[in-house]
Parts: structure tokens; sequence; C-alpha cells
């Protein structure tokens, strides 16, 4: 570990140090910018009151099974837009004038559609999440080497063998790309959601606990958030590491 | 504890990442995405690829004007599309759309702005001094993977529902794919660039500005185009939190009001900002990487 690494965590240390002081001495306003230990001692109440636990519930629940149907659509999508020129072709407009669209414009529709419950927030997840698991998906097909699918067609493999067990693999770097990136986007559409119409929720209880001013719940909610953000991360980019590893692997036998 | 963080999270993976919208997994991003690739073969087939795609959208468009208007559809809730045009039409000819659509670009441009430069020139300097690296990545790596609009909320708090909170939770958003970018393109210079560089004696700013910033160019265009696109989500919903102008403000209160048809012709009207936004910072960015592209085509 190189020396200055330290560093970083020192500047971290140093900058609550300094807001956890200022707050205490009134330089911050405390109304409004609570010190760091007050936010932590409104956090483990959060938590303890078992309100954390039932949000986080919440706000996973709909991002997962969300992030879930924008997977499984997208990659069929695209790998049959991948496949079949005729679909590419037809699909290919609507799907680029969708696709710039920002996703937060599909909210007032999915409250028109399902209201504020659980069902829009996976509608809004799902459809925010499903562009780039869709456009990677197509990519990753269209960049199969034709030599695999011409030695799938001389093992006679047939067309949904040959996807399942070579296009598919082939495919798969592109496509945990296109899952990575959705993997956040979905976490951020559905705080949206959340922030903007709904009953349940950590972004739900950051706004509650902002329009009832209790800042330190604000400050704990956020805190919440930025913490999940950062373990989903962790934990997909360690999935990608182990899932793809075979692929790693290959492309170095290759180099060689 | 620093080493529990894998490195590729904070570099952009080979396949180049876009965290805003689905872009391809393209290296050197800059390229317009389409599906136009090589074709199915036949006769007439670069006529009816295009033609094929438009026609299926606009089958699409009729068939929801028929179901609609036969009340398959509840046009309640899903209107006919000439209605929704109408009303399209009708808001920029009252003068709603351009004000909202001025007040949003202008929070947008300043977020965006800021984001740009404090980017570029924290990424130059993290990029090139390991050090400063060092300093600022625990903070990088925890702030980067937030939600940003959970930041609303506290804003609102700190500076009000003006526009201070848009601009601010807009520059944080589009701060870090510029940065990582902007990081990710200064390491990637090539050392005979620097070499060269040192041969003719340039001093450390003018080697920033004139080697570095250059090489690295291609890179921070492709963080600047993926922040282009968080900026306006990220505008959008701080307008639908807490505004009294704008378009996501407008959006959301056509919903809340009932005003569907409103709402539908906001939702066309923010496609188009979206398609248009992204159509133009790849026009300017054709133009400013024109360079880039013929010299190492000659290579």
């Amino acid at each position: 570990m190189r020396p200055t690494r330290v560093l970083g965590f020192v500047l971290v240390a140093a900058l609550l140090g300094v807001w956890e002081v200022a707050a205490r001495t009134g330089l911050l306003d405390a109304r409004f910018v609570p010190a760091p230990t007050t936010i932590v001692v409104a956090w483990v109440a959060f938590a303890a009151s078992g309100q954390l636990l039932a949000d986080l519930l919440a706000t996973l629940g709909a991002w997962a099974q969300g992030y879930l149907i924008a997977a499984a659509l997208g990659v069929v999508l695209g790998v049959v837009m991948g496949l079949v020129p005729v679909l590419r072709a037809m699909l290919s407009t609507t799907v680029e004038l969708l696709r710039p669209m920002p996703s937060v414009a599909i909210i007032p529709i999915a409250i028109v559609l399902f209201g504020l419950g659980d069902p829009m927030k996976r509608f809004v997840v799902a459809y925010a999440a499903l562009w780039p698991v869709l456009i990677n998906t197509l990519y990753g097909v269209r960049a199969v080497d034709p030599v695999l699918l011409d030695t799938a067609r001389t093992f006679r493999l047939g067309p949904l063998r040959s996807t399942l067990r070579v296009v598919l693999p082939a495919a798969a770097p592109y496509i945990a790309t296109g899952l990575r990136i959705s993997t956040s986007i979905a976490l951020v559409l559905v705080i949206t959601a959340e922030l903007v119409a709904s009953r349940n929720g950590l972004g739900y209880f950051v706004r509650a606990s902002e329009q009832a001013n209790r800042v330190p719940e604000v400050y704990a909610g956020v805190l919440t958030i930025a913490v999940l953000g950062y373990l989903l991360n962790v934990l997909f980019v360690a999935v990608e590491a182990r899932a793809l590893a075979w692929h790693r692997g290959l492309m170095r036998t290759e180099a060689v | 504890m620093a080493d529990v963080l894998p490195r590729q999270d904070l570099t952009p993976p080979a396949p180049l990442p876009s965290e805003g919208r689905g872009e391809p997994a393209e290296p050197g991003a800059g390229t317009p995405p389409s599906f136009t690739g090589k074709g199915a073969g036949g006769l007439g087939w670069a006529f009816w690829r295009p033609a094929l795609g438009v026609l299926t959208l606009l089958a699409i468009l009729a068939l929801w004007e028929a179901l609609s208007r036969a009340r398959v559809l509840n046009p309640q809730f899903f209107p006919p599309v000439s209605d929704i045009l109408g009303t399209f039409v009708a808001l920029w000819q009252n003068n709603v759309f351009p004000g909202h659509l001025a007040t949003t670009l202008w929070r947008m441009a300043v977020g965006y702005a800021i984001a740009a430069a404090l980017g570029i020139g924290l990424g130059l300097v993290m990029g090139r001094w390991r050090a400063v690296y060092d300093l600022f990545e625990p903070l990088v790596e925890f702030l980067r993977p937030m939600p940003p609009v959970a930041l609303i909320p506290v804003l609102i708090l700190l500076v009000g529902i003006g526009d201070e909170m848009k601009i601010v939770v807009v520059a944080f958003a589009s701060l870090f794919p510029i940065l990582l970018n902007t990081v990710e393109g200064v390491r990637g210079v090539h050392p005979t660039l620097l070499d060269v560089a040192r041969t003719f004696r340039y001093d450390e700013a003018a080697l920033l500005r004139r080697v570095i910033f250059p090489a690295a160019l291609p890179q921070i265009m492709a963080g600047l185009r993926i922040s282009l696109a968080i900026a306006l989500i990220v505008a959008l919903v701080s307008e639908m939190i807490g505004a009294t102008a704008g378009l996501g403000y407008f959006v959301l209160q056509a919903q809340r009001g009932l005003r569907i048809r409103d709402m539908y012709a906001a939702i066309v009207m923010l496609a188009l900002l979206g398609f248009t936004l992204n159509w133009l910072f790849l026009l300017v960015e054709a133009r400013v990487l024109a360079w880039h592209r013929a010299s190492t085509g000659q290579e």
C-alpha cells in the first residue's frame, strides 16, 4: 500500500472533524446542519425503531423487482434484435427515440397508471433500467465472432441451443456492462419515485423528514441511501468479477 | 480497508461505461450509436431498413390512436396521439413551453458548466499526481455511488427551493462521470508524448495544457456526454420535488391536476429535448475531436 493512500482517509476524518466542531460551536447553523454525531444518534434511533428495516426492504424490493424485469426483458429483446435483422430494423427507430428521453419523464405516466404504490416504483425502475441492458446486449450479440456461429452450425446446434450456448456466453461481458450500469440507474429511479410520490421507502423517509423539519433524520436517511448505493456497487463488481472470470481467463489464453 | 475497493470500481472499465443511459459498450464512445451496421443482404435493404423502423413507429402510434378513439384504451389515461400533438403545439403557441424550457435549460447549463470546470480541473490534477488522487479517492468512492437525487431534500433545507438547490444538485451529479473519465484519460496518455514534451522542455503547466489535456480529450468528452444526460435527469427531478417553474415542475403538476394531455405533451417535449441535446453534443464532439480522428487515422 502506497503511503499516500492514508491521505484520503485522513481527509475524510478531518472533514468530519471540522464539521463536528463547526456545528457544535455554532459556526454552522445546527438547525440545518446538525453535527455528525447528532446524525449518528438519529440514525441509531431510526434503525432501532424498525423503521429503517421496513423502508430499506420497501426500497430494495422495488429496486430488485424492477431490475429483474428490466434484465430479463432487456437480454431477451437484445438477443432477438441482435439475431433477427428484420426485427432490429423495425424497432430501431422507436428505440432510438425513446432512449435519450430522460427516464424520470416516465414517472407521471406511471403514477397515472399505477397510483402511488409499489407497482408504480417497479414500473419506473424497469423502464429506466431496460435501456442499458437492451443496448449493451444488442451490441454484444452483434459483436459475436462469426466463426463461433459458424462453428455452432457445423456442430448442428439448433438456433435455441446456439443462442444459449454460444451467443449468450460470447456476449456476456457486454451484457454484464449493461447490467452494472442499470443497477445504479435503478437505484436512482427508485429513490426518485419515492421522493416524488410514494408512501414508503428510504426516499419517502427522507422527503417526509424534510417536510416535517426533522433535520437529523433527513441526514440519517441520506446517509443510509449513500451506504446502500456504495454496497450495491461493491456487490455488483464482485459478482461480475466472479461470473466473468472464465472470460478473462479465455482472453488471457488467446493473448499469449 | 482501501484494498477492499476493487480497482476497476473507480476506473471506467474497458467496455466504456456510461452511467447515464445505456450507451453502446464501445471503446472511444464518441461515435453516435446506431443499430445500422451490416445489412442482411438482398436488394433494397438499404432503403427498407430505415423505412421499416419509421413505419413500425407510425404503426404503433396509429394503433394507439385507433384504440384510444375506440375506447379500448381508456382515453383518460391514453388520450389519442393526435390530441397530444395538438396540445403540444398549443403549449408552444401559448408560450407555456418556451418559458419552462428556458428555466430548466438555464439551471441545467449552470450546474453542468460548474461540474465540467471542476471535473476537468480536478481530474487533470488527480490523474497527473498520484498523491492528489490518493487524497480524494476515498471521498469520491463513497459519494459517487450515491443516488444524487437523495441530496435534494438536504439542499432544500440548506438553500430552499430556489435555483441554487437545482444548480448544486445538477453540478454534484454531473461531476463524477467527468472527473473519473478525465482521470482515466490523463493516465492513458501515451508515455512517448510526455517524453517528447520533456525533450522540448515544456514546464508542467504547458505540459498539462498542450499535451495531456488534448490527449485526454476523447475520454473527457465521453464523460461530458454521460453527464449531459444525467444533468437533464437531475434537473427535472429537482423541479419535480421543489420548484415553481421548469419542465419537471410542469409535467408533475399536469399529472397532479389530471391534465393528462398536458402531461403527455410535456413528456413528448422532454423526449425531444433529450434527443436534441444528445444530437447537439455529438455535433460539437465531432468538431472538437476532428483533429484527433485525423491524427489517429494517419497512424
